[in-house]
Order: C-alpha cells, then structure tokens, then sequence
C-alpha cells in the first residue's frame, strides 16, 4: 500500500520459504504468488522468479489449473514489460498444454490462439496454420463460437498464402466445403479478390480491395503485418519478372 | 372646309379602331373567319387610305396660317396608318399562343418555359441524388457498427466459453468437496459412536469389577 514494491516483495518471498521449511506447501505457493504481484510493479525479472517458483510448487501438488493461469501471467509480464516473445510463446503454449490436461479446451483455445498470432509474425507458418485450424474446426461445432470461427479460417487462410498461394486456394476451397457460411463472410470475399490480384500480379486491385475491406471494418495490427507481407512478394515477383 | 376635315377625321378614328380590334382578333381566329377577317381588314385600310389623300387635298385647300396644325395631324394619322399596315402583315403570319398549345400539346410554350421546366427538373434530380448519397452514406455507416458489434459479440461469447467451462470446472469441485465431507461427517460419526461405546463399555467393565470386587469382600466377610 505504501508502494514499497520491492520490499513487500521480499518480504513475501521470505515468509514463503519459512512455510517451505515447514512444509505448509499450499501456503508457500500462495506467498510466492503474492510475492509476483508486488514484483510486477517494480521488478519484472523479479516478479518471474517468484511466479516460477510458485508454478514448481502447484504442479508438484498436481494443480495445473493454477499452474496454467500463472504462466499466462509469467506470458503476459515476457510480452509487455520485457519483450521476449519466444519465451512468452513457451508459457503460452505449456499453459495450454495444462488446460488440455484439465479439459478446459476453451482456455486452452484461448492460449493457443496467442501463440498462433506470434508464431505467424515471427514468420513460423506451419504452427500457425496447424493451430488456427484446430482451432476453427473446434468452434464450428459450438454454438457459443460459431461466429468466431470464420475469423480463425480467415486467419488461417492468410498464413497460407504467406507460405504459397496454391495453397491458400486449396485451403479456401477446404474451409468453405466445411463451413458454408464462410463463403458469405466478408473476409472470404476479401481473400478471393486477393488471391485473383496475386495471380495477375496486379498490385493495384489488392491495394484497392485492402482498402474497401478497411473502410468497413478496421484492419488491427497483425492483419496489416500479414497483408503488407503479401504485398510485398506480389512486388517482388514483379521485379523479378522486370 | 375645317369641317370637313374634322368629319374626316371622325371617320378616321372610327375606321381605325375597328380595324385595330380586328387585327386583334384575327390571329386567334382560323380558316374562313380569318380569310373574311382579312378581306374585311384589308377593305377598311383602303378606306383609310382614301381618307387620307382626300385630307391630303383638303389641307393644301387650307389657308397657309392654319396648315401646319392640319399638316401635322395629317401626318400622325398616316403614321399611325402604316402601324396598323405592319401589324396587320404580322397578324397574318404569326400563330397565336392558343393555336400553339393546340398543335404543340402541353409541352408547349416558348423557350423560355422550356429553360425554367429544364431548370426545375436538374434541381430536382440534384435533390434526389443528394438524398440518395445521403443515405447510402448513412447505411455504410449502419452497416460498419454492425460489423463492430459482430467482433464484440464474438469477443463475449469465447469468453463466455471459457467462463462456462471454469464455472463447471468449479461445480465439480464443489460437489467432490461436498461428497468428500460427508463422507469425513460420516467417519466422524461412527467415531464418536465407537467413542461413546468404548467409554459405556469401560463405565460396564468398571462396574462389573467393583460388583466383583464387593462380592468378594461380601463373601469373605460372610465367611468369617
């Protein structure tokens, strides 16, 4: 409360290994965790350290539930305070591995969607595409998630054409033979006039059909990293063939 | 002499009116009526013509001090004369507005009413294109917070998913937590039922040896 991060911090961590020593396991991983949250405001490498130790402990006792959340917050603190993408891509992916464990698929949908948008923007394709269809196979069938399904093949589709545009064709094609209101959606439209534009190499049809798609629904961070990745290979065959 | 011009002049402006108001008329008038009309018109402008050269000859009769007041009169009548003579030329061949809308129908009407109708008409559909624009503009806009919607009705409903599950994941534990404590209560119980036993059974044991015990002093005693 007086904002001595640091202090209550280690006070935590203190009180924690005492309970070690007695062991009181439930409660030292309990201090261990408070001792994380007083870290994240100061120290993050910190905060890592203690949340670890506490991930040890729960998955000793056999709690992977917990143990899972806590690495979505070890994730978290990798992703903005410290940047390190390839570690908060371990977390996300062990956190979803536990929720799997658990039977949560949700959560653990919801873990593996993040680490499908990092893979794809550190260019790792393959995983991305695997599980952002799994991903969208799994929703199709649930009522709740059915209209978040569309967006999970749309992304899909997109990492495809990333790789090679034959693919993205045939994928297209598999994903509206299995979803029929894909072919209605908007973004299918979108990934049609795209792929007619790579194929007469035409550079402005794309850059148009990009902008009609963003006047009616803005286009977020990682899509404009996808499209202009695109963009690009469409600009770099036309040199090619210049 | 004086007064023969003046009936002259009476005569003159009789016969003029008359064939003013014919002139009027005839424009309006078609076939026979007007080819009469005409006849008639074109009659009464020889009279007038007449007329004039008789007050013509009347007024050089004139002494010369009184000439000029005659003179001049004389010469705004052939003036007006010869008005009437262009006016009459220009009935003959002009249409009046009614035959025109007879032959041209309701669009008639001269050029000018075609300017303003044009007029009219461009402001008209510039309106209705406005409106037009106007509401597509407003549908684009209807159409994109529909889209938004959409994402955030998405957004809630894997949330609610994930909710969902941990609820369930909680009512499990929940009802395994409340069959594992019945089942402690239950061993609880029967603790306390052997508890409770023992110690009757101790207090029975107790008893038992003190009645034993009394008994042998009775005896003992007895057998003194």
């Amino acid at each position: 409360m007086a904002k001595n991060w640091c202090a209550a911090g280690n006070a935590f961590s203190q009180a924690a290994n005492l309970h070690l020593q007695m062991q009181s396991k439930h409660d030292a991983a309990t201090n261990f965790i408070d001792a994380g949250n007083a870290f994240k405001k100061a120290d993050p490498q910190e905060a890592i350290n203690c949340l670890n130790r506490a991930i040890e402990i729960y998955t000793d006792m056999g709690r992977f539930t917990i143990a899972a959340k806590h690495h979505i917050t070890i994730a978290e603190i990798y992703e903005t305070e410290m940047v390190d993408i390839d570690k908060a891509i371990a977390h996300y992916e062990q956190a979803a591995d536990y929720y799997k464990g658990e039977e949560s698929t949700s959560s653990a949908n919801k873990c593996l969607l993040k680490v499908a948008t990092y893979a794809a923007q550190l260019e790792q394709y393959p995983k991305a595409i695997e599980i952002y269809e799994q991903v969208g196979t799994h929703a199709m069938d649930s009522t709740l998630l059915k209209y978040s399904a569309k967006d999970h093949f749309f992304k899909a589709a997109l990492c495809h054409f990333c790789v090679d545009m034959f693919n993205a064709k045939l994928a297209v094609q598999k994903y509206e033979e299995m979803f029929p209101a894909f072919s209605d959606a908007r973004e299918c439209k979108l990934l049609k006039k795209l792929l007619d534009a790579y194929e007469e190499q035409n550079l402005e049809a794309y850059t148009d059909s990009v902008k009609e798609f963003d006047t009616i629904s803005r286009l977020d961070q990682w899509l404009t990293t996808m499209l202009l990745r695109i963009k690009k290979t469409i600009q770099d065959d036309e040199s090619d063939l210049r | 002499m004086s007064s023969d011009f003046e009936a002259y002049e009476q005569d003159f402006g009789t016969i003029t009116a008359e064939v003013t108001n014919k002139i009027g008329r005839i424009p309006k008038l078609s076939g026979e009526e007007k080819t009469q009309l005409v006849l008639n018109v074109d009659k009464q402008l020889e009279e007038v013509r007449e007329l004039l050269e008789q007050m013509d000859l009347e007024v050089r009769e004139i002494p010369i001090q009184s000439r000029p007041m005659y003179s001049s009169r004389l010469k705004s009548y052939k003036g007006e004369i010869e008005k009437l003579e262009k006016d009459f030329k220009r009935s003959r061949i002009a249409y009046s507005d009614e035959v025109r809308n007879d032959l041209l129908g309701d669009d008639a009407g001269s050029s000018e009413n075609q300017l303003i109708k044009l007029r009219e008409e461009r402001a008209h559909l510039l309106d209705n294109t406005e409106k037009l624009e106007r509401s597509s503009r407003r549908l684009e806009a209807g159409y994109q917070i529909a889209v938004e919607t959409e994402q955030v009705g998405q957004e809630i409903l894997s949330n609610l998913h994930s909710d969902r599950e941990k609820i369930q994941k909680a009512r499990e534990r929940l009802r395994e937590t409340d069959a594992n404590l019945g089942k402690s209560s239950r061993i609880l119980t029967g603790m306390l039922r052997r508890i409770i036993q023992n110690r009757v059974l101790v207090f029975m044991l107790g008893a038992i040896i003190l009645l034993t015990i009394i008994l042998a002093i009775y005896f003992n005693l007895r057998g003194h």
